[in-house]
C-alpha cells in the first residue's frame, strides 16, 4: 500500500470526475420530506396510546352510556362510585394487597438478586435464569396451577396449613398477595440486577479487606447501594397491582373479596343497565392513580430509572462476596426450595390437573387419568380461542415490533421538532391499567365509527388493545439497543446521501435485527397470554385464550381450563426456545466482531 | 471541483461557545488541514460542513451552491451536499460485505447494478482493496477498514472529501505509510479536502494549509512552513512543534531595519531582524529549538564572542538523546532554553547563538 499502482490510479483519477458526478442532477428520489414521515410515525402513536384513554375519561362524565342519545355532563358517577361501601372495600383492600405484594418482592426479589449477583451461592447462574421464568408465563396459567395446589382443595393445601401449621388461604387478600408476590419478584430481581451489575465489585472487596464478614459486606455495602434500585422496582411493582384482575377474579371474587379491577369488571359484567358510566368513573380514577404513581417514580429517580430494566450482562463484577461452604448450600437450598414451591410445582400441578378428572389430594391421581379434558380443549370455543389468540399474537407483535422501531428511530435518531415527546408516549401504555384499555377501547370503538364496528366484530380490536399494552415493552428492548449503534453509522450513510428513512431502513434498523427479534419474541409472548383488555372486547366468535379459560374457570370449569393453560405454557415454551436459538446465534455472530 | 466557502460560523452548546465567527476557505484541489486540541472546534466546524451539526450562525456555501446560510434560512440536508466522508471510527456498517458497503450510495443514486459494480471494484482496486469485496468488516484489520470507509467515500465522486482524524485508530508506522498514501491518492484524484487532526505532524506533512484553531476560533491560516516559521501567537507557536517563548523589552531600532531587544529574564541584549516594533514595547519572542546554535564554550572564547550577535554563554541543565539529535535543556542567567543540535557537547558551560531572523514577535 505505500507503493499505489501508478498507472491504475491514473485511470480512474481520469476517468472518475466527468463520468462519474451523479449526485447533484439526479439527485436522491424523495416522494415525502422526511419530517412528514416523522410527523406521520408521532401522530400514529400518539393517537394509538391516547385511543382508548380520551372517550373513556369522556364516558365517566356523562349521565349515560355513549350510544344513548339525551345525555348530559355530569359527576353523578363519580358521586355514586365514591358512595358505594363495596368500591371503598375493594380500594382498601387494593391498598392492602398492592402494599403486601410490594413489600414481600421487594425483600425476596432485592435479596434473591444480591445472593445471585454478588455471592457464590450454589447454583447462581442457573438461579439467575430461573427466576426470570415467571414473567414469561401465562400469568393465568400461573394463577390456576396456584389454584390447584394451595386453593381450597389444592394438593398441598392441607400440608400447608396442618402439617406445616401455617393458616394460609389463597382467596383472602393476604393469601392473593402472596401469589401477587411470586409474580412481582422477577421485576424487582431483574431491576436489581441491572444496578448490580453496574456497582464494582472492588467495593466489597475493599470491605472485606478492612475487616467486615462477607454476610456483614453485602449488608453494609451492597444492600444500600442498592436502594434507589429498591425503591424503583417497589413503585412498579405497587403500580403494577393496584390494577390486578385476573388473581381477584379467579382467587378473592367468589369469596367476596374484591379488588378495584374485579369489582369493576364484574359491575360492568352484572349491571342491570348495561355500560354503566360507573365503571368509567372507576377505571378514571384508577388509571390516575398509576399515572400519578409512575408521575412520582419518574420524578423520584430522574430519566435513567425508566430504562433500568436494560442490564449490562458480563459487567466485571468478579466473583462477588465468597461465603462459607455452609452457608452457600444453605441459600442455594433455599433458592431452590423458593423457585420450587412458586413456579415449577404450580405448573406441575396445573399439568396434572389437566390430565385428570379431578385434582385431589385425597385419591391418587393415576386412578383418574384422562384425556377428556385435552380433547375438549382442543374442540369448539376453545380450539377457535387457540387460533384467534396465536393469529392476534403473530400480527400484533409484527406490527407492534415495526411501529415502536420507527417511533424509537423518530425519538433517537431524527431531528424531529417533537422527537422528545415519543419515549414519553411509548411508556405511557405502561401506566394504564389493562381493563382501561379494554373499557376505552370499547367506548372508541362506538364513537369512531369506522372503523369501529369493524374492529369491534373481528379480532383486529382485541389486537389493537393488547399490542397498545405491549408497546412499552417493545420501547424498553429497541431504545436500549438503539443506543449501542454508534451513530456515525448513520452520518456516513447521512453523507453518502441517504435520507433518514433509508438510513433507518438499510442501515440501522438490519444492524438491529437480532434486537427486532428479540422484541418480537417478548411482544409475542406479551400478546399471547395478556387477556385483561379483552375481557371488555370480545365477542361471541372472536374469543381468545385468556378470556376463554376465565369464562370456564369462573363457571367452575377446571380439568379442560388447565389444558388449554398447558397449551398457552407450551407455545410460551416454543416461542422462548426459538427465542434462545436466535439469542444464541446473536452471541455467536457478534463473536467475530 | 468548486471552493468550499465558510463564513462567521457560530455555534455554541449550553452555554459553551463550541465555535466563533469561524471563517476560512478552501481552494480546488486544496488539502486543508483544521488543526487543534481536542474541543477546539475542529469537528463541529467539519459536521457543518458535512450537514451532520447545524450553526447558529454564519455561512457554508460550495461553489454556487449555498449549504448554509442563516440569514436566509438555508439548511441543506447532509445527504444533498454530495460530499464524501470519514470519520475516526471509519463507521463501516457491520451488516454489509465490503462491497455492498462501498456500494451503498451508488445505489441511493439509482446507479445501474452492471456500471455500479464496475465503479465498485475500480474504486476498490484504487484502494487496493480488490481482493476483500466479499469480506464482512469485523474479518478486516483496522488499516484495512479505513481504506474501504475512504473508497466509500470517493467512489460517488464527491465535490469534497472531508476526514475527521481518519489515522487516529491506527498504529505509528501504520500510520505513517497511510499518509503517505492518502496524500498521493489526494493529489493524483485532485481532491479538494479538509482534514481534522490534533496531531501537527500529519498537519505539516499532508496540508497544502493548515488552519489552526482554539476554544472554537481561527487563530491563524497558512501554508505549513508559514504557521512553523511564522507563528503569530503563543498558542500557534506551541502548538505546532516545540517552542521557546521569552518576554522581552524594544530598546531601540538599530540601523539596518533590525530591533535591539531587552530580555526580561536576565536583561540581556538580543537583536530581532524583519520585525517593527518601537522602543519601550513588551513583546514575546518565539524561538525554536532547532533555529538555536550551540557551540562548545572553548569555540567561542577564541574571540567568536564579540563578533557573534546574540551570543550567550549558557549551563547544560540536562540532555536527552533521540536518535537523530540531542535536545538540551540550558540555563541562560536566569532563562530557561530548549535546544536541539545534532552534535553532542560535553558541557556543561556552552554558547548560544540565536539568530535574529530566527526570533519572531508574537502577538498577545
Amino acid at each position: 500500500m505505500s507503493q499505489p499502482a501508478e498507472p491504475g490510479l491514473s485511470a480512474v483519477a481520469i476517468a472518475s470526475p466527468a463520468a462519474w458526478a451523479p449526485a447533484e442532477g439526479r439527485g436522491v428520489r424523495r416522494l415525502v420530506p422526511e419530517s412528514w414521515l416523522q410527523a406521520f410515525i408521532w401522530v400514529l402513536v400518539l393517537v394509538a396510546v391516547l385511543a382508548p384513554v380520551l372517550p373513556l375519561v369522556y364516558a365517566s362524565v356523562q349521565s349515560q352510556p355513549l350510544y344513548t342519545p339525551g345525555r348530559v355532563f355530569t359527576l353523578a358517577a363519580y358521586r355514586q362510585l365514591f358512595a358505594a361501601p363495596a368500591f371503598r372495600t375493594a380500594a382498601l383492600n387494593t391498598l392492602e394487597f398492592a402494599g403486601l405484594t410490594t413489600a414481600f418482592s421487594v425483600l425476596l426479589g432485592g435479596g434473591f438478586a444480591v445472593l445471585c449477583g454478588r455471592t457464590n451461592v450454589l447454583g447462581r447462574r442457573v438461579y439467575a435464569r430461573l427466576f426470570i421464568v415467571p414473567i414469561l408465563l401465562p400469568p393465568l396459567g400461573l394463577i390456576l396451577g396456584w389454584n390447584a395446589l394451595y386453593g381450597p382443595g389444592g394438593y398441598a393445601h392441607d400440608f400447608v396449613n396442618q402439617t406445616l401449621h401455617i393458616p394460609f388461604d389463597l382467596t383472602t387478600v393476604p393469601g392473593m398477595a402472596v401469589l401477587g408476590t411470586a409474580v412481582a419478584v422477577p421485576v424487582v430481581f431483574l431491576v436489581c440486577r441491572a444496578a448490580l451489575s453496574g456497582i464494582d465489585s472492588a467495593l466489597e472487596n475493599s470491605a472485606r479487606s478492612a475487616g467486615a464478614s462477607p454476610l456483614r459486606a453485602l449488608a453494609r455495602i451492597t444492600v444500600p447501594m442498592l436502594r434507589p434500585a429498591l425503591l424503583n422496582s417497589g413503585l412498579l411493582v405497587f403500580t403494577l397491582s393496584i390494577e390486578a384482575l385476573g388473581i381477584p377474579l379467579l382467587l378473592g371474587s367468589p369469596q367476596g373479596h374484591d379488588l378495584i379491577a374485579s369489582y369493576l369488571y364484574n359491575t360492568w359484567s352484572s349491571a342491570i343497565t348495561p355500560d354503566p358510566p360507573v365503571v368509567s368513573a372507576g377505571a378514571t380514577v384508577l388509571l390516575a392513580a398509576a399515572c400519578l404513581l409512575l408521575l412520582l417514580r419518574s420524578r423520584l429517580l430522574g430519566d435513567q430509572a425508566r430504562f433500568v430494566s436494560v442490564g449490562r450482562p458480563g459487567a466485571a463484577a468478579g466473583d462477588g462476596v465468597q461465603l462459607g461452604t455452609f452457608t452457600r448450600v444453605l441459600f442455594g437450598a433455599l433458592l431452590a426450595l423458593y423457585l420450587l414451591a412458586t413456579t415449577f410445582a404450580p405448573i406441575a400441578a396445573l399439568a396434572l390437573s389437566s390430565v385428570v378428572y379431578q385434582l385431589t389430594p385425597l385419591i391418587a391421581p393415576w386412578h383418574l387419568f384422562t384425556l377428556s379434558n385435552w380433547r375438549m380443549a382442543t374442540q369448539g370455543v376453545f380450539a377457535h380461542s387457540i387460533q384467534n389468540s396465536v393469529e392476534i399474537a403473530v400480527v400484533g407483535a409484527a406490527l407492534t415490533a415495526a411501529v415502536v422501531a420507527l417511533a424509537t428511530a423518530v425519538a433517537h435518531r431524527s431531528r424531529f421538532a417533537l422527537r422528545r415527546s415519543v419515549p414519553f408516549l411509548l411508556l405511557f401504555p405502561r401506566a394504564i391499567p389493562g381493563i382501561i384499555i379494554g373499557i376505552g377501547f370499547f367506548w372508541t370503538f362506538l364513537l369512531v365509527n369506522p372503523p369501529g364496528s369493524a374492529l369491534r366484530n373481528s379480532i383486529w380490536g382485541i389486537m389493537l388493545a393488547l399490542s397498545i399494552r405491549s408497546v412499552t415493552l417493545a420501547y424498553f428492548v429497541m431504545s436500549s439497543s438503539f443506543a449501542t449503534v454508534s451513530e456515525s453509522l448513520d452520518d456516513a450513510a447521512r453523507s453518502g446521501g441517504a435520507n433518514w428513512w433509508t438510513t433507518m431502513t438499510r442501515i440501522v434498523l438490519p444492524i438491529l435485527r437480532p434486537a427486532l427479534f428479540v422484541s418480537l419474541i417478548l411482544l409475542f409472548i406479551s400478546i399471547l397470554n395478556d387477556y385483561d383488555p379483552a375481557l371488555f372486547l370480545v365477542t361471541p366468535g372472536h374469543e381468545i385464550m385468556g378470556v376463554a379459560m376465565l369464562d370456564a374457570a369462573q363457571q367452575g370449569t377446571t380439568g379442560p381450563v388447565a389444558a388449554l393453560a398447558m397449551v398457552q405454557v407450551a407455545i410460551t415454551v416454543v416461542a422462548i426456545a426459538v427465542g434462545g436459538r436466535l439469542f444464541a446465534t446473536r452471541i455467536r455472530g457478534s463473536r467475530h466482531a | 471541483m468548486p471552493e468550499i466557502s465558510v463564513q462567521g460560523l457560530s455555534k455554541t452548546f449550553g452555554r459553551e461557545h463550541a465555535l466563533y465567527d469561524v471563517s476560512f476557505s478552501v481552494r480546488d484541489k486544496e488539502f486543508l488541514t483544521l488543526l487543534g486540541p481536542s474541543g477546539c472546534g475542529k469537528t463541529t466546524t467539519l459536521m457543518s460542513i458535512a450537514g451532520l451539526q447545524r450553526p447558529d450562525e454564519g455561512m457554508i456555501s460550495c461553489g454556487d451552491r449555498v449549504f448554509f446560510d442563516r440569514a436566509s434560512r438555508v439548511f441543506l440536508a447532509a445527504e444533498d451536499r454530495n460530499l464524501g466522508m470519514v470519520v475516526q471510527s471509519y463507521a463501516i456498517w457491520p451488516h454489509l460485505t465490503v462491497f455492498g458497503n462501498v456500494a451503498f450510495p451508488l445505489k441511493i443514486r439509482r446507479m445501474g447494478k452492471d456500471a455500479a459494480r464496475r465503479r465498485v471494484l475500480e474504486i476498490l482496486e484504487l484502494v487496493e482493496m480488490a481482493g476483500y469485496a466479499e469480506r464482512y468488516p469485523h474479518e478486516l484489520s483496522g488499516g484495512q477498514q479505513q481504506r474501504v470507509a475512504l473508497a466509500r467515500a470517493l467512489v460517488y465522486s464527491p465535490a469534497v472529501l472531508l476526514l475527521d482524524e481518519p489515522f487516529s485508530n491506527l498504529d505509528a508506522k501504520l500510520r505513517e505509510r497511510a499518509r503517505t498514501w492518502l496524500k498521493h491518492l489526494q493529489s493524483e484524484l485532485g481532491l479538494t479536502t479538509i482534514f481534522v487532526t490534533h496531531d501537527q505532524d500529519e498537519a505539516l506533512s499532508l496540508s497544502d494549509r493548515i488552519v489552526v484553531m482554539n476554544a472554537g476560533a481561527v487563530l491563524q491560516v497558512g501554508a505549513p512552513e508559514d504557521i512553523y516559521h511564522r507563528p503569530r501567537t503563543r498558542f500557534v507557536a506551541e502548538f505546532v512543534g516545540h517552542c521557546n517563548v521569552l518576554a522581552a523589552r524594544a530598546v531601540a531600532a538599530t540601523s539596518s531595519g533590525s530591533t535591539k531587544l531587552a530580555l526580561e529574564a536576565n536583561g540581556r541584549p538580543i537583536i530581532v531582524s524583519g520585525e517593527d516594533l518601537a522602543a519601550g514595547d513588551q513583546v514575546q519572542l518565539a524561538v525554536r529549538p532547532e533555529a538555536i546554535h550551540l557551540d562548545d564554550h572553548d569555540d567561542v572564547a577564541g574571540g567568536n564572542d564579540a563578533a557573534g550577535e546574540n551570543s550567550y554563554p549558557a549551563e547544560v541543565r540536562a540532555v536527552s538523546f533521540l536518535g537523530d539529535h540531542y535536545l538540551y535543556e540550558l540555563d541562560l542567567d536566569g532563562l530557561a532554553l530548549t535546544v536541539t543540535d545534532a552534535r553532542s557537547h560535553a558541557g556543561p558551560a556552552v554558547t548560544v547563538r540565536i539568530p535574529p531572523s530566527a526570533c519572531r514577535v508574537l502577538s498577545s
